[in-house]
């Protein structure tokens, strides 16, 4: 990819693409033998375009390699000094008195995620259906502006509405305090439905259009096109789509620390505190000195390989979907 | 992931480098135009509201606060590194050796604090004890309705938790279901919006949304915290290395003047040290 040519015909193109701004602002003159379409100072500009894509990419590279290996180098010594048996099933999280063990946060962190997930999902799914398949292009054009500003909230601002509105309802409606696996449900279920809404709605897009003319004309309605041939058709679109929404919920932070109630036991109840892989950090960080920071950081690790599992399993769902089809 | 990741890596360094930064406000301990002020967080708000005041009044002075915990302060002044060290406890017995000189700058009581509408207005200390170690579970077992009670805990950084821990827990430990918040303000707005909530707070923070409970009969407010016989309350200190000189003794003035005390110590939810009756 060194020059650049056309994608459909494969002919080199030196006036559309091989232009920057600055040469359009004072064109080179052609070049003396008249036969080279493109000139060598076009020629070393596509080489040093080529060269900054491939810097960006690599700090993104870099910046993931450097956390890992950063967060791996601070977190490792916990695992030699407590067992790494013991840091994820011990059932007691106290650094200060000596106690370790993280078993009680990754239960909450998956109970958190999952419920998220039961109320989230059927939600993201529906919306999508509705703007892909029912909605008119004028109620679209309305409802999915919406659906991706959910997206641009930021956590903190969903943190704060959960604790200062959704919180003190809940602990009058429920009694309690109202801090609790509940009321991060809620506000999870509301974060992750614009990820699996527009995702879910790309997958429904990229299903041909034959295949929904194919459906109608066997005299199918429109709900069991939707149901019996959109949705099956879908299928992996939409396990991806799932999948980065169970990752942006067990990553949430913000939002978790400021409704969860932070105590450090697996809760008894939905409407009692708890505290998770991802608020721990937020909580400790300030004070944690020694084992304690460290233990921190071997937290942050753990974090790590359940976000690359998600990546890593997203791939495979999508590489086994391609396979099928 | 990737960039909640570098977001928690941001914070991770941001905690590593602090520490590291606090050792910088060494420079300057012989010189007369430079003072610094290192200890408890608690006694943060009194020391750098008087230390922006003190630059004012006294120009071309310089006074460095900063807040690294009691038992760090103290560490601090013992080994010279800095002037005065800040403590929100007395000192321990293997620290009375190390030559220091207290200087009490101001009161602070903690207040047990329960929503407006529980009908309970007093516990004994064993009771508010039982509570926070989770073996009271209900208002009915103090003579309260048949109401579930909400523990609202602080956080282990917290000094007040600190405090009420050893005033009123002594060696036990703190019923670990318990709500754990960050900050005195959010104990509060919590309490004051969940019926069988408590929780403790500095006296200086009650306000009308929550409601004080006496301890022991005794009510918690100023007048009790004076003559000391509200329990649970605590004396803010300066440590020096010897009697104070110079500019650590304008300094220290400035702080226990009625200016200050009427207005920086009592603005931070404290009570002047005047006020104390021993």
């Amino acid at each position: 990819m060194s020059d650049s040519h056309d994608p459909r015909t494969g002919e080199p193109i030196p006036e559309m693409c091989a232009d920057d701004k600055a040469t359009m602002a004072a064109p080179n003159p052609p070049s003396d033998s008249g036969l080279s379409t493109i000139s060598k100072a076009t020629y070393f500009k596509e080489a040093a375009l080529k060269n900054l894509f491939l810097v960006c990419a690599c700090v993104a590279v870099a910046g993931v390699g450097l956390i890992f290996l950063f967060v791996g180098l601070k977190g490792w010594p916990i695992f030699a000094k407590v067992g790494i048996g013991e840091f994820l099933t011990g059932a007691k999280w106290y650094p200060t008195k000596g106690f370790f063990g993280i078993l009680p946060l990754i239960v909450n962190s998956l109970l958190a995620m999952a419920g998220a997930l039961v109320l989230g999902a059927p939600l993201a799914i529906g919306t999508a259906v509705f703007l892909s398949e029912v909605a008119s292009p004028k109620v679209r054009e309305l409802v999915r502006p919406a659906v991706e500003l959910l997206a641009g909230i930021p956590s903190v601002v969903y943190g704060f509405f959960g604790l200062v509105l959704l919180r003190p309802i809940i602990a009058q409606l429920f009694g309690g305090l109202g801090f609790g696996l509940f009321t991060v449900w809620l506000i999870l279920a509301v974060m992750i439905l614009p990820t699996i809404a527009a995702l879910t709605e790309d997958a429904l897009r990229s299903v041909p259009e034959g295949i929904r003319e194919a459906s109608y004309a066997m005299g199918a309605t429109k709900w069991q096109t939707i149901w019996r041939v959109l949705l099956p058709a879908a299928k992996i679109g939409i396990i991806d789509a799932i999948i980065l929404g169970m990752g942006r919920a067990i990553g949430e932070t913000m939002a978790v620390v400021m409704v969860a109630g932070n105590a450090r036991v697996i809760p008894d109840g939905i409407f009692k505190p708890f505290l998770t892989l991802t608020t721990v950090i937020v909580m400790d960080m300030p004070y944690a000195s020694g084992d304690h920071r460290t233990a921190l950081f071997g937290v942050a690790i753990i974090l790590f390989i359940i976000s690359m599992l998600f990546v890593a399993s997203i791939r495979v769902i999508s590489r086994f979907g391609k396979g099928m089809s | 992931m990737i960039r909640r990741s570098t977001v928690c890596l941001a914070v991770a360094i941001a905690a590593v480098c602090l520490p590291g930064l606090s050792g910088c406000a060494k420079a300057d301990v012989a010189s007369q135009t430079s003072l610094t002020v290192t200890g408890s967080t608690t006694v943060l708000p009194i020391a750098e509201v008087a230390a922006e005041d003190f630059q004012a009044a006294n120009p071309g002075k310089r006074v460095l606060v900063a807040g690294v915990g009691s038992s760090a302060g103290i560490e601090s002044v013992a080994n010279g590194t800095s002037d005065i060290g800040t403590s929100s406890r007395d000192l321990k017995p293997e620290e009375k050796s190390l030559g220091l000189i207290d200087t009490k700058i101001a009161l602070d009581a903690i207040a047990v604090i329960v929503n407006p509408s529980n009908p309970v207005s007093g516990l004994t200390k064993a009771q508010v004890s039982d509570i926070f170690q989770g073996k009271i579970t209900n208002w009915k077992q103090v003579g309260g309705p048949d109401l579930e009670i909400g523990l609202v805990n602080r956080d282990e950084a917290s000094g007040t938790r600190e405090a009420f821990s050893k005033f009123v827990l002594g060696t036990s430990d703190f019923d670990p279901t318990a709500a754990v918040l960050p900050g005195t303000g959010q104990v509060r707005s919590v309490v004051a919006q969940a019926a069988g909530a408590v929780g403790y707070i500095s006296l200086g923070f009650v306000d009308s949304t929550v409601k004080a409970l006496a301890v022991d009969g005794i009510p918690a407010d100023e007048k009790t915290v004076a003559d000391g016989t509200y329990p649970l309350w605590r004396t803010l200190h300066f440590f020096t290395k010897g009697e104070p000189k110079g500019l650590v003794r304008a300094y220290i003035d400035f702080v226990l003047s009625d200016k200050i005390q009427n207005t920086v110590v009592r603005d931070a939810g404290f009570l002047p040290i005047t006020e104390g009756g021993k």
